[in-house]
């Protein structure tokens, strides 16, 4: 079990066939709610594994920034998950799915105040104390912000690290995203963020409609991430980057060339 | 919240913020009133985002019953899942399907669509679905589709109600699919 490293690719079935096709490719993720935690793996992921590509299982409904503690089946089937695909780490949200019995569906983000610190925090311990391999926590890209913020995202995310211990999975669309919907400067957050902590960076595409940019994992990655994933570098290149893709998947030679982008733009060989 | 104490370590504080997460998803997903103090246009845009990405996973599960409404697939999600709080991706296309079955408005392929679920999987529009031990014909739109030991087999497609093309063909030829989830 090897850590994540140079550029990577989201697994999904739908591009199974694309991802086991790439020569030089050495990481990916999965979403960990579809990985069964017993029973055949699916098919795709068993010959990464065979390759001795490092597979990161990314969980998307633990809900750790819920104000309710974590449901500890959830924890063991990522724990189960971590175990049966020999993963170096295990990555979720700083965020919440679920509240007051109703599924969000989505990631939706917490006030940044000291109660919701304190919650994400006590979530976290919980999990680490389950979970087989370190967590690194990704934070998400929102368009609401609460009304009641007492704390700015780079104090608020590093006051939730310092605490838990946990790596950090920096999502550099989300930080574009998010600074573009404020009109806030992307570089103000990377100088501020303990970079060091980075397992492994998210690169995803978005679209601008009805005034906001939304990472929608659908469309192509816009040049002004690619130049944040520059930036990024340029201050402390993380040891991989991960591109994210989850639908309206574009032909094999577009996507080759996104992955080519990322590898160009950080400095890291091409896996294509 | 009076006499609350301020920055006192020992107090509960959860059940401030279990509430108000509660409310901020009920106003994004089950048509609950806007949460004091939030904007309120981040506050749609992150609804409609939420209900475009709703509509795209039902798709995944009815990809029939999405294609066959073509353009108006998204909008017709969205008015019917505004206010209604998602069950899964399986349960809201179903239940969508029916409503839809149910004012005459389903197209054929997804009549067809939604006959082979019913014949497959048992579902009380309250429960999760479960697969049929038995047997059994799944109607829909004038769709019959028919479940043996877990295969699903369309016997009679839905009628077109379209203008006969003359080639011959029958359009339906091609959806007569051994279906299996």
């Amino acid at each position: 079990m090897t850590g994540p490293s140079g550029v990577g690719i989201g697994w999904r079935p739908e591009i199974a066939g694309f991802v086991a096709d790439l020569p030089g490719l050495r990481f990916v993720e999965v979403v960990a709610e579809g990985v069964p935690a017993s029973g055949p793996l699916p098919p795709g992921l068993t010959q990464l594994r065979e390759r001795a590509v490092t597979v990161v299982p990314h969980g998307v409904r633990l809900s750790l920034g819920g104000a309710e503690p974590v449901d500890p089946a959830r924890v063991g089937h990522l724990a189960a998950v971590a175990q049966r695909l020999d993963a170096p780490l295990i990555s979720e949200h700083i965020a919440f799915v679920r509240a007051g019995g109703l599924e969000a569906g989505h990631l939706l983000p917490l006030p940044r105040s000291r109660e919701a610190v304190d919650a994400v925090c006590a979530n976290v311990a919980r999990a680490q104390a389950d979970l087989p391999v370190p967590i690194a926590l990704e934070p998400i890209a929102a368009l609401v912000d609460w009304p009641d913020d007492e704390l700015d995202e780079a104090d608020f995310l590093t006051e939730i690290l310092d605490r838990t211990g946990a790596l950090l999975l920096l999502d550099v669309a989300n930080v574009h995203a998010n600074a573009r919907n404020r009109g806030a400067d992307p570089l103000a957050l990377l100088d501020r963020l303990p970079l060091e902590r980075i397992a492994y960076a998210h690169v995803a595409g978005g679209a601008e409609y009805g005034g906001f940019y939304h990472d929608t994992h659908t469309d192509p990655v816009p040049s002004a991430v690619l130049e944040l994933v520059g930036a990024l570098c340029a201050r402390q290149r993380p040891p991989a980057l991960l591109l994210e893709r989850d639908g309206h998947y574009p032909p094999a030679p577009e996507l080759r060339a996104e992955l080519d982008a990322l590898a160009a733009a950080a400095g890291f060989p091409a896996v294509t | 919240m009076t006499g609350a104490p301020h920055g006192d370590p020992t107090a509960a504080p959860r059940a401030g913020l279990a509430e108000r997460q509660a409310e901020l998803v009920a106003a994004l997903v089950a048509g609950g009133p806007p949460p004091p103090g939030f904007a309120p246009g981040p506050l749609a845009a992150t609804r409609a985002a939420l209900l475009r990405k709703r509509a795209g996973a039902v798709a995944r599960h009815w990809p029939l019953l999405a294609a066959s409404l073509g353009a108006r697939w998204t909008t017709t999600f969205a008015g019917w899942a505004e206010r209604r709080p998602t069950a899964g991706s399986l349960r809201d296309g179903w239940d969508l399907a029916r409503a839809l079955h149910a004012e005459r408005a389903l197209p054929p392929p997804a009549a067809e669509e939604l006959a082979a679920r019913e014949a497959l999987l048992r579902y009380d529009g309250l429960r999760p679905p479960r697969p049929r031990r038995l047997p059994a014909v799944g109607r829909a739109g004038g769709a019959v589709a028919v479940q043996i030991a877990g295969r699903v087999r369309l016997l009679r497609p839905a009628p077109r109600v379209s203008t006969r093309a003359g080639d011959g063909v029958s359009d339906a030829a091609g959806s007569a699919l051994w279906i299996s989830d």
